[in-house]
């Protein structure tokens, strides 16, 4: 017998299995099914993979993995009118209330019953089909492929944490990690005209790669305090009394703690990465310098239409960022690559017909 | 030997001794010449007699104390159209040079080169005589006191701290500390319209006067996680799902931790206290309830105009935080009294006219 819904379950922590499932149905008129075609993994997939929860979200059920999505629409609801079955689209896998006071605010992604693939309990993207409301596909123009399409998820977390950052042409911004997300952060703050992007990590290679994609200085870590660290930061990337945007998408605290430092005063700086819950912070260096430090949360309004353009328009490219394509079957050799930080972005093909 | 301008000078940590000074010349057609008639006392006044220095700024030469002043004009330079002699004034002690980028953004308070009275090396307003551009005078209306006057200082720190928070009508606030900025905060917030403030101290004194003057509600710390402290300010409190804003008028880690767990998603914490320079901060809490946070640092443009609006208007009440006046010769005991935490807000009288 035909599988009909071919899925990638995390059963519990450190075990996955296929498993097929029955098709999504479509909840509302405007949803629509669509056939998952590329899935790339993020650094939270993978935790859960191996913790089995992210803070207070815990896999208490086998669930779905996977949330970087794009996919071919298979079939629409009766009051869809902005697609059609065949088209390629980018997926945005998080599908707020739309009546809660955050919802009704502009801030959608702090919705208080939002539903977001892959975390728990809500099943991922990893299957064969997948089932969302009409506006929260974003349909790929012709010259975007699909596996650019995958990478939409990500870049609109960098659009996100670049809005937050409010970073406008002429602007100094230093990005701590040199990750996907701190590589699409680079890209972005470019974009949106940053004159000084400046790269910093612990890897030479992923530094050096940041350089070539979008980054115009790169730092490199020493052993030293974060007050020291800052104060080199500014004399060797020149960057006068200080850089004017600081985003961390390391969660380190060393970084956390340098970005502080390395700001200028009425700087602002922007959470990305996460890691430890709690830091040793300089607070007093943020209140004297009367810094804005804003966390970043996902995506919101604009920020996925914002990604595709950026992508369409040639202004960002993400093709240099897929490091590695792997079948449906092997996406459990994908977790394991990624958790053991190869490469930069890995994508699971979608379910063979 | 008359006196010509008898100033309250910091020799050096923990000594104070009255001087008498030259009186000072106006730099500047568009200065002024204040005699100035009453001083509030900060607890970076008693900070700087007490260690001789604040982060960088170190007393490294004798300095006249005190920023928190009004007085009456004596002298007017060539240029000055908005003030006159006779005028009864609000003084902002800190001036910008006007040129840097800072100033021209419109965050002057955050000036390269900013003077402001009583940070080294720039001498401070407790003499008789003061100088200040026209534009850092604001006349006090016949309605409003000299002893008021001096309270606008703080109260803008206040009005730029809640404007830091943005607070709109209908939020809710939670202000931790409730000595002079804590009281003021409550007061601001009120003014511009938040319709639940929430005031947390440890010592219940202050927090009924703080329900008396401007809070909605009161909560005292208790010894629990911060978590938990944020949990039950919520819950005694009605919060729903968090306050909208969070101010720190303490500067104390708890507090601080507090402050970021009390707040709904989307809201925004002001770091207005000073303490420890670097605390155990909850950034993951931070980072997930996508917070906005904000330092505030002193006061910027249009806070000060806005504080003597609210005195005047009445939608703000300084008169009840004034606890004491003290002569200024007795100006060391109102230091010891703002060291042993006595009172809100002790005034020191100007500089007697005698023979």
């Amino acid at each position: 017998m035909a599988e009909k819904n071919p899925s990638f379950v995390l059963e519990k922590a450190g075990s996955v299995y296929y498993e097929d499932r029955p098709v999504p149905e479509l909840k509302s008129p405007y949803d629509v099914l669509i056939n998952v075609k590329f899935t790339g993994i993020c650094g939270s997939d993978v935790h859960y993979w191996v913790d089995g929860a992210i803070g207070s979200f815990v896999v208490k059920q086998p669930m779905v993995l996977g949330h970087e999505s794009s996919g071919i629409v298979h079939s629409v609801g009766s009051s869809v009118t902005s697609l059609k079955p065949g088209d390629r689209v980018a997926m945005e896998p998080g599908v707020p209330c739309r009546r809660c006071v955050r919802c009704k605010e502009g801030k959608y992604n702090l919705c208080a019953h939002m539903a977001f693939a892959a975390t728990p309990p809500y099943d991922g993207t990893l299957a064969k089909y997948y089932s969302l409301p009409e506006d929260f596909c974003y349909k790929l123009p012709e010259h975007l492929s699909l596996e650019e399409g995958a990478l939409v998820e990500p870049l609109s977390v960098g659009v996100h944490i670049v809005k937050q950052a409010a970073v406008r042409p002429g602007d100094s911004v230093i990005v701590f990690g040199a990750g996907p997300v701190g590589l699409l952060c680079c890209a972005v703050a470019k974009a949106f005209g940053a004159s000084k992007i400046v790269t910093v990590d612990i890897n030479e290679e992923r530094m050096a790669f940041a350089q070539k994609y979008a980054a115009t200085h790169a730092f490199r870590s020493q052993r030293e305090s974060a007050a020291d660290s800052g104060a080199r930061l500014i004399r060797d990337c020149d960057l006068g009394l200080g850089a004017d945007v600081i985003i961390d998408a390391s969660g380190a605290e060393i970084c956390i703690q340098t970005a502080i430092h390395a700001l200028r005063v009425g700087g602002t700086y922007v959470q990305g990465g996460m890691g430890k819950n709690e830091i040793t912070f300089p607070i007093m260096a943020m209140c004297t310098k009367e810094l804005n430090v804003k966390g970043s949360f996902r995506y919101s309004s604009g920020d996925y239409q914002l990604a595709v353009d950026l992508l369409a328009s040639g202004r960002i490219s993400v093709k240099e960022l897929i490091t590695g394509k792997v079948s449906f079957k092997e996406a459990e050799k994908a977790f394991t690559d990624v958790k053991a930080g190869k490469g930069i972005k890995m994508l699971i093909e979608g379910v063979e017909d | 030997m008359g006196q010509e301008n008898l100033s309250f000078v910091l020799e050096k940590t923990g000594v104070v001794k009255f001087e008498d000074r030259p009186v000072p010349k106006l730099a500047s057609d568009y200065d002024v010449l204040v005699n100035v008639k009453f001083t509030g006392i900060c607890g970076s006044d008693v900070h700087y007699w007490q260690h001789g220095a604040i982060g960088s700024f170190i007393v490294k030469a004798p300095m006249v104390l005190g920023h928190e002043s009004s007085g009456i004009i004596t002298a007017v330079g060539d240029k000055v159209s908005t003030v006159k002699v006779g005028d009864r004034v609000a003084m902002e002690p800190g001036i910008p040079c006007r040129r840097c980028i800072r100033c021209k953004d419109g965050k002057y308070n955050l000036c390269v080169d900013m003077r402001f009275a009583a940070t080294p090396p720039i001498d401070g307003t407790l003499a008789k005589y003061y100088t200040l551009p026209e534009d850092f005078c604001y006349k006090l209306p016949e309605s409003v006191s000299l002893e008021e006057g001096a309270l606008m200082e703080p109260l803008a720190v206040g009005v730029h701290i809640t404007r830091q928070a943005n607070i709109q009508p209908g939020q809710s606030v939670v202000v931790f500390g409730s000595g002079p900025v804590g009281l003021l905060c409550c007061a601001v917030a009120k003014a511009y319209g938040a319709n639940k403030i929430v005031a947390v101290d440890i010592n219940k004194e202050r927090l009924d006067f703080a329900k008396s003057y401007a809070a909605t509600d009161i909560v005292v710390s208790q010894r629990e996680s911060a978590a938990d402290s944020a949990a039950r300010i919520i819950k005694d409190c009605d919060l729903g799902h968090g306050a909208d804003v969070a101010i720190d008028a303490s500067g104390a880690e708890p507090c601080i931790q507090a402050g970021i767990h009390v707040l709904r998603t989307g809201g925004t914490y002001v770091q207005a206290g000073m303490g420890k320079s670097d605390i155990t901060f909850p950034i993951g809490a931070m980072g997930a309830k996508e917070l906005n946070v904000k330092g505030s640092f002193r006061y910027s443009s249009g806070d000060y105009r806005t504080s003597v609006d609210l005195v005047t208007s009445g939608r703000v009440s300084v008169k009840e935080l004034i606890s004491n006046k003290v002569k200024f010769l007795d100006a060391e005991t109102a230091f010891n009294d703002v060291k042993a935490a006595k009172g809100i807000k002790v005034l020191i009288e100007g500089v007697e006219d005698s023979a």
